[in-house]
């Protein structure tokens, strides 16, 4: 047998939930690559988030040793997230593997990230092995679920083992398949070098880290390597495998999963998808690599403190290396100062990037109001694309304005079309399709503008269908849509940051109710503050906040006086954490909180 | 010349919304021979004194021998000035004509009653131990016995308070010869039983805008009797100004004997032991002040009175306030105002005082 025949590299693909974390623990704990006692829950979700939110965000490779008729087998294991934002990363880790185990819950069945993630792995080639998780849940139905990946998905599936990872059922079922069914690597150990960079991340002894499968040849200490995209050559400094902890090794073969660093100081030398060969004998065919993803949501991103622009710009340099989908570019706002207009791949992604610039770069920052990108065609036969609502031209100036369009999927229990139909019109929604996959299941299909899918659509659903309704959407193109922006001033002052772009229908109920949350987050002034909302010079709705009236009047006598002082003190620092609109005062949690209209109601 | 201010932690009852250190039962006779301990032993004896004052806790309901006793170890320490200002607080139930005849003859020339409101649910409310009658008849009493110097302490943002009633309770006091008003807020400390019944029911007490409302009524009509609103609390008619708050507020020395006193003195502050434990220990607090904590001091001080402050006196000390964006603002629109090299805030604004000055420190 020869040295490739006995690895195998895969992935595990499921739907949020399902139990793809709890699955690669067990793997790992019965092939033994860690001690019990290291054991911790969900190992490969190394990050803080992944572990606190019970998700995965980014992929992680681990290499495990099996014994298998006689023979020691390596098998890399790629984690993957199994959110829609992350789709992406999905794909990404798929292309580095030949198998990939699909992870269905015995008592949920096929949900729509089930059937997305399933069909990557068709589209990449990889040989699908499905898994039917949670048979130790008294409501498991692994038959039914069984009938319906044949039916739904389109694989076979009456061999599928069926496991509880959690109680650790059947796992050794799982290995024995992951070597008969799933394809050895073919690559040739004496091709010249090709490897694919999968992901990437930072450290701050090494630079950049390239996580690498090698196709072809042989890498090592010591190589001069070349990025071919990039044209950047580099000196290898050290090659190593996930155990899941890096460990270094002297090479990486033809078939292997490892990662590969070589004091890369510049972020942007590595590109996620580029394919690395050797600088003085390269080879001819670069890998196809990774089509680039179009981010869909927008937000301006800004530190409390200005003076810590430089370290925004840091933090997203090093987040983008190790998320290529994330994107962004300077921004100059009037009332919140130097920032960055960002790109991602849908709310969750968003809300997981400014969490991890918050949390691992120690940054006070303020996001503005989400939103999307527009087709903008002015009347000059010109065509803009823009995504801040600053950029919005004049009235005047506009033919028409396109929004994107998504295709939208909902799976729910037959009791909640109604909710879920209602909801989808209320968001501008346009029926498609209602399909009965089972007795049990619906699947809707509507198509829906973009931008009120971003705007608390998730939680809506969640609520109505008291969180059985799963949601699946792809872009579907653009549409023309009566769209204005909102702007919101402030004591007659527009406030960039605060202004947004909605459906005409839907301005004077929006810009109402923005004004009558910022009523509430604004605190008093030291005179009256008009709160008005406003399209182009028509003010559409208007609070005012009265003036502050008093401070506590305290004694400040002998005893009083130091005490007295360190509030003030205290009192001027959180100024300072405050926003100057013209001659108001407002806290960073306004730009947010506009987001969140709906909680209050 | 410097004040010296002695604490006399000891009441009848505790009232729900005080957090001073005062002790309802507690040894005397021990707290006074500390006390002398403390005032014999003190490192600036013999330094010039021109205004004392006994506060509490409440200095009435001990025995007037130990004020005498306590009195006397001041003037026997001290280079006290014949025409110094000597103040007591008292409650109005816990005086007698015989202790305030007792206190006059020892030498005290101004007194202040806890008198917080004249109406008796209110009081009780309070847990205030006096009712009306029991204050209008202390300061008939007060006055009898020659004081002509009488201050008034009055809470405003009582539940059931309206701005009505306290401008009459205002007006009686007025009418009853008092000479000075004190006003604050009722402030809501951590601790305190009103705390609790705060955190139980919100509501008890009136809105903000109640409040703003009640205080400027009652400043209005104070300004009508000729009580000038000397500091954003304090309110007396001319040359009844309490001396030796004025010296707290102009930044000016002042000596503290007894449990949780304070001192400054130059560049030092400490504060005495606030449990009888700590206190009889002989635990201090210090604190030094830099020129930054000075500067601060000056404007916060200075502004929240009719002394100001001196641009060049904080210029000196590293600060060039006038380069402050703020205080430009602040000059412009009247917010602020200046005279003679000094920097006023218009009374106007004192009852927003504290977001103002903060946006002038530097």
């Amino acid at each position: 047998m020869n040295r490739q025949d006995k690895i195998r590299n895969f992935c595990i693909v499921a739907h949020i939930d399902h139990g793809k974390s709890t699955l690669a623990d067990r793997l790992i704990e019965l092939t033994g690559s860690l001690a019990k006692r290291d054991m911790q829950d969900q190992l490969l979700d190394s990050m803080e988030l992944e572990r606190e939110r019970g998700i995965t965000i980014k992929l992680t490779p681990t290499r495990m040793l099996y014994e298998f008729e006689g023979e020691t087998y390596t098998l890399n294991l790629i984690d993957t997230p199994g959110h829609v934002d992350f789709t992406y990363e999905v794909s990404r880790s798929l292309t580095a593997c030949e198998g990939a185990i699909l992870i269905v819950d015995a008592s949920q069945g096929v949900e729509a990230q089930t059937l997305a993630n399933a069909y990557l792995a068709i589209d990449n080639n990889l040989e699908i092995l499905p898994v039917i998780n949670k048979i130790d849940l008294p409501s498991a139905r692994p038959d039914e679920v069984k009938d319906e990946i044949e039916d739904i998905v389109g694989v076979p599936a009456m061999h599928a083992p069926c496991i509880s990872a959690k109680d650790g059922t059947n796992i050794d079922k799982v290995l024995e398949m992951i070597v008969k069914e799933f394809p050895a690597p073919k690559g040739d150990e004496n091709e010249k070098l090709k490897c694919l960079i999968f992901d990437s991340y930072y450290d701050n002894f090494k630079g950049a880290i390239c996580l690498i499968r090698v196709f072809d040849g042989k890498v090592k200490i010591g190589d001069k390597i070349k990025m071919m995209q990039t044209g950047k050559v580099f000196d290898v400094t050290e090659v190593g495998i996930f155990t899941p902890s890096a460990k270094q090794t002297e090479f990486l073969l033809a078939g292997d999963v490892g990662y590969l660093a070589g004091s890369i100081k510049t972020i942007s030398d590595v590109a996620v998808g580029d394919t690395i060969t050797h600088a003085n004998n390269p080879t001819e065919n670069a890998l196809a690599g990774y089509k680039k993803v179009q981010p869909v949501v927008f937000c301006g991103i800004f530190t409390v403190d200005g003076a810590k622009y430089n370290d925004l710009k840091d933090a997203l340099e090093k987040l983008k290396l190790n998320d290529a989908s994330l994107e962004y570019q300077p921004e100059v706002s009037d009332a919140l100062g130097f920032g960055f207009r960002c790109g991602f791949l849908g709310l969750l992604h968003l809300e997981i990037i400014t969490e991890r610039i918050e949390r691992e770069f120690n940054l006070d920052i303020i996001t503005t109001a989400p939103g999307v990108f527009y087709n903008v065609h002015k009347t000059n036969g010109e065509m803009i694309v823009i995504s801040n609502p600053s950029d919005l031209p004049s009235q005047v100036e506009i033919d028409y304005i396109e929004e994107p369009i998504v295709k939208a999927s909902l799976f729910t229990p037959p009791e909640y079309v109604g909710a879920i139909m209602e909801l989808c019109q209320d968001k501008r929604g346009t029926y498609k399709d209602l399909t009965y996959l089972d007795k049990t299941r619906v699947r809707v299909d509507y198509t829906l503008p973009l931008g009120e899918i971003i705007y608390d659509f998730f939680d809506s659903l969640k609520s109505r269908t008291k969180g059985y309704a799963s949601f699946d959407y792809e872009m579907a193109g653009f549409e023309k849509s009566e769209l204005v922006r909102v702007d919101i001033l402030l004591n007659g002052d527009k406030c960039d940051a605060l202004s947004l772009i909605v459906h005409k229908d839907k301005a004077y109920s929006r810009g109402r109710a923005i004004a009558e949350k910022l009523k509430k987050i604004i605190p008093r002034q030291l005179f009256e503050v008009p709160i008005q909302a406003a399209i182009g010079n028509k003010i559409i709705a208007r609070e005012t906040i009265s003036a502050m009236r008093k401070d506590v009047l305290a004694k400040c006598y002998g005893g009083d006086i130091s005490r007295k002082r360190k509030l003030l003190e205290k009192q001027k620092e959180g100024k300072k954490k405050m926003r100057q609109i013209g001659s108001v005062e407002i806290p960073s949690e306004a730009f947010m909180s506009i987001l969140k209209l709906d909680d209050d109601k | 010349m410097i004040g010296i201010y002695v604490h006399i932690p000891f009441c009848e009852s505790k009232c729900i919304y005080c957090d001073f250190a005062s002790f309802v039962c507690a040894e005397q006779e021990k707290y006074f021979s500390f006390l002398l301990q403390e005032i014999n032993n003190s490192e600036n004896k013999g330094q010039t004194v021109d205004t004392i004052y006994f506060g509490g806790g409440t200095p009435s309901v001990v025995e007037p021998k130990y004020i005498a006793d306590t009195l006397d170890a001041i003037r026997k320490n001290f280079e006290v000035l014949k025409d110094s200002e000597i103040t007591i607080e008292c409650n109005p139930n816990s005086v007698t004509p015989e202790n305030l005849d007792a206190y006059h003859s020892i030498g005290f020339n101004r007194i202040s009653f806890g008198v917080q409101s004249l109406n008796d649910d209110v009081l009780k409310f309070l847990g205030r131990k006096h009712r009306r009658s029991d204050a209008l008849l202390a300061i008939e009493n007060a006055k009898k016995v020659g004081f002509e110097n009488i201050s008034a302490d009055l809470i405003v943002g009582l539940p059931k308070v309206s701005s009505r009633m306290l401008c009459s309770h205002a007006k009686k006091l007025i009418d009853m010869g008092v000479t000075h008003i004190s006003s604050y807020m009722l402030q809501v400390e951590e601790g305190t039983p009103l705390f609790k019944m705060c955190q139980e029911n919100p509501q008890i007490l009136p809105v903000e805008d109640d409040c703003a409302e009640s205080f400027s009524k009652l400043v209005l009509l104070l300004s009508k009797y000729n009580f000038n609103q000397y500091e954003v609390s304090n309110f007396a008619r001319i040359g009844f100004e309490s001396r030796h708050n004025l010296k707290y507020w102009s930044g000016e020395n002042y000596l503290g004997f007894g449990l949780s006193a304070t001192s400054t003195y130059g560049n030092r502050r400490w504060t005495n032991g606030g449990k009888f434990e700590t206190y009889f220990k002989g635990k201090k607090e210090v604190e030094f002040l830099g020129n930054r904590e000075k500067i601060e001091e000056k404007i916060m001080l200075g502004l929240r009175c009719y002394l100001g402050f001196d641009i060049k006196e904080i210029e000196k000390l590293g600060y060039k306030i006038s380069e402050k964006e703020d205080f430009e603002t602040f000059l412009k629109k009247g917010i602020i105002y200046e005279k003679e090299g000094k920097i006023y805030l218009n009374p106007k604004f004192y009852s927003v005082n504290n977001q103002i000055i903060s946006k002038l420190l530097p």
